[in-house]
């Protein structure tokens, strides 16, 4: 029994459960679209890739960047080496200008020093070929007749400067001026030719590289611009996948840590978070059904006890109604023993009933199969009323009875006969309770409620103990029980029929100073509180 | 001639009760043991006064005060209705039956001949 020890609150969360379960099923639909959590991979996995790809965007990043730098080295290359193809060219003409001049200074000086000065300069036509050789591979054609006409050149030369030596210098003047002009002028165009085509190169080069440059900026700009929407996207897909479901499961925790269990969390990952949360929907069922079976046994319960209750009463009406005839001397004058032994038995009786009475109403209230009946009553006749029937307990006790009513209270609205019960039940305890002294019954209007206080001189009730009086079967000490008698219901059913009120109750006492208990409900109820 | 108390009632313990006690003050007093009986008694027996538990077997208190208050030459009759325990809420549905009057269980036998006699000696 005690695994229920407040079903009422469960019950009363129902509707709400309902209504979230809903809103909980209404958003995961909307999520439904992410890509994400679609992915069937586990978290690790997920998040290794989502690296794989920044890592592999960034490697591409650095190819390109280096590429581009190897293309402007070799563009840079190639101009160099067309520099040297032109400084070449150049100093060949340079050197067959000094030929020319060679040849002419050994004509008009025509003795061993200019010649052989003439003859060194043939032989560095050789490497100056050679040079052009090596830088301009690619110019064979040009370069062949280069060589051709080189090779006539320093044979002309050589035959020239043989007749200088010979003595011939009219036949050496004839042959410079028929042969060796002309081959010279030659010369200088192919090397003109040359030059031209090799500044041409060297020109489209430069554009060209300048070109390449641009493109490979833009082209390193376009592909760091897309790693980066590419790297925020997956870092958007990312936290969808791990966060959104994160807050879902975290809501959904929440919910049932107050309570709800019908619902379900919907997670459509296929990793380690669609398992939690399918671990999670899986709690909740477990709690909705252990949660059903107690309902359910609450249920029985509750019926058991009212049946049981209701068995219960009718052999001891039987009991009490007969000990009233013969103390009431239907069956003849009883005597003197016999009536006071009938006397205990009524008393009994009564407080047997009594106790029935508590569990039969208690497991009503906590059934729901009780409705207040809601009318106008006077608060005045309410108090009188509780006031008669607690006199004579007061005046057995020898206990003073006190009532403060203001005067002039308007009609108040509620369920007089639980109002009166719920009164009954604390004036009783007050009275049960007190050995010496008085018990105060008082009324106060505060505002639209109507505050009842129920003040008494007995032991007090330490406030550890203060919280637990108002539950079932809860009493402050056994021993006192014991000689006071009781089950510890009345102030369960005083509780719950302030609570049907919308209204609260609670307990002021400290050891040894008695003990006040209050309770404020609306002074006009219109409809009955939901229970919670 | 005594007046006639028509008790319907199905625990016998209970009728012994009221036997004792209506036999005391010189009541005659006619017993039926569910509703049905106590409409066949009503309409049979005349009686002055009906005394009617509410949980009884084959017709319940409630119907049959109902339907005794449905004839005209029966409509007379004062019924008290027996109800049980207080916070059941018998009460209204007693009084939306028509009943005259109620007392409720564990009643005082004192107190319910009061209410007898109130209903007895005026006419």
């Amino acid at each position: 029994m005690n695994l229920e020890a407040d079903p009422t609150s469960f019950i009363g969360q129902r509707p709400f459960a309902a209504a979230t379960s809903r809103a909980t099923r209404d958003a995961a639909s909307v999520r439904e679209n992410s890509i994400g959590p679609k992915l069937r991979a586990s978290l690790r996995t997920k998040l290794l890739m989502a690296f794989l790809l920044i890592e592999m965007l960034l490697i591409s990043v650095g190819v390109i960047g280096l590429l581009s730098l190897r293309e402007a080295d070799q563009r840079t290359n190639q101009v160099v080496a067309l520099q040297h193809k032109i400084e070449a060219y150049r100093q060949m003409q340079h050197d067959t200008l000094r030929q020319l001049h060679g040849v002419s200074a050994a004509l008009e000086f025509p003795d061993e020093t200019t010649l052989a000065i003439a003859l060194r300069q043939i032989n560095q036509f050789g490497y100056d070929l050679d040079r052009v050789s090596f830088v301009a591979k690619d110019e064979v054609a040009l370069l062949n007749q280069l060589r051709e006409e080189y090779a006539r050149f320093i044979a002309v030369v050589s035959h020239i400067v043989n007749l200088i030596r010979n003595g011939q210098t009219a036949e050496a003047k004839q042959s410079e001026r028929a042969e060796l002009g002309p081959l010279a002028d030659k010369l200088e165009r192919l090397t003109n030719q040359l030059v031209n085509r090799a500044e041409a190169d060297m020109v489209a080069g430069i554009d060209v590289s300048r070109q390449t440059y641009s493109k490979s900026q833009l082209l390193v700009a376009a592909v760091a611009l897309a790693s980066l929407v590419l790297t925020l996207v997956l870092g958007h897909a990312i936290s969808r996948s791990v966060i959104n479901p994160v807050g879902v499961i975290h809501h959904g925790l929440n919910r049932l840590a107050a309570g709800d269990f019908s619902q379900r969390i919907e997670v459509r990952n296929h990793d380690e978070l669609g398992e939690l949360a399918a671990h999670v929907n899986s709690t909740c069922e477990e709690l909705q059904q252990l949660y059903r079976s107690l309902e359910e046994a609450s249920r029985h319960k509750s019926q058991f006890l009212a049946n049981m209750s209701h068995e219960l009463r009718t052999p001891l009406n039987a009991i009490l109604g007969f000990s009233e005839l013969m103390l009431d001397g239907i069956y003849g004058e009883p005597s003197e023993k016999m009536r006071s032994a009938l006397e205990r038995i009524q008393r009994n009786g009564r407080h047997l009933l009594g106790l029935i009475n508590d569990v039969l109403d208690l497991s009503k209230i906590e059934a729901g199969q009780l409705q207040l009946s809601l009318a106008d009553y006077s608060v005045e006749e309410l108090i009188s009323g509780v006031h008669t029937s607690v006199e004579s307990l007061a005046a057995e006790k020898n206990l003073g009875l006190r009532i403060a009513v203001p005067a002039g209270l308007p009609p108040a609205r509620g369920d007089e006969r639980r109002l009166a019960q719920a009164l009954f039940n604390l004036v009783g305890n007050a009275i049960k309770f007190t050995d010496a002294g008085e018990v105060r019954i008082e009324v106060e209007a505060k505002g639209k409620s109507l505050q009842f206080s129920v003040q008494d001189t007995g032991p007090g009730i330490d406030e550890p103990d203060q919280a637990k009086i108002f539950q079932e079967f809860q009493q402050v000490d056994n021993s006192i029980t014991k000689v006071k008698g009781g089950a510890g219901l009345g102030l369960a059913i005083v509780k719950r029929i302030v609570e049907m009120h919308g209204g609260r109750i609670w307990i002021v006492s400290r050891i040894g100073h008695g003990a006040t208990f209050s309770f404020s409900i609306p002074a006009r109820l219109e409809q009955q509180a939901t229970q919670t | 001639m005594s007046k006639r108390v028509l008790v319907v009632e199905d625990q016998e313990d209970n009728r012994q009760i009221l036997r004792d006690l209506l036999a005391n003050v010189g009541y005659e007093m006619i017993e039926a043991h569910n509703g049905e009986e106590a409409l066949i008694a009503a309409r049979t027996q005349s009686p002055d006064l009906i005394l009617m538990d509410i949980q009884l077997p084959v017709l319940d208190g409630y119907e049959a005060t109902r339907r005794i208050k449905a004839q005209a030459d029966l409509r007379h009759i004062p019924i008290i209705v027996v109800t049980s325990y207080a916070l059941s809420g018998d009460e209204e549905k007693a009084r939306a039956a028509g009943c005259d009057a109620y007392v409720a269980k564990p009643y005082s036998a004192r107190k319910l001949l009061e209410t007898i006699n109130r209903y007895l000696t005026v006419p």
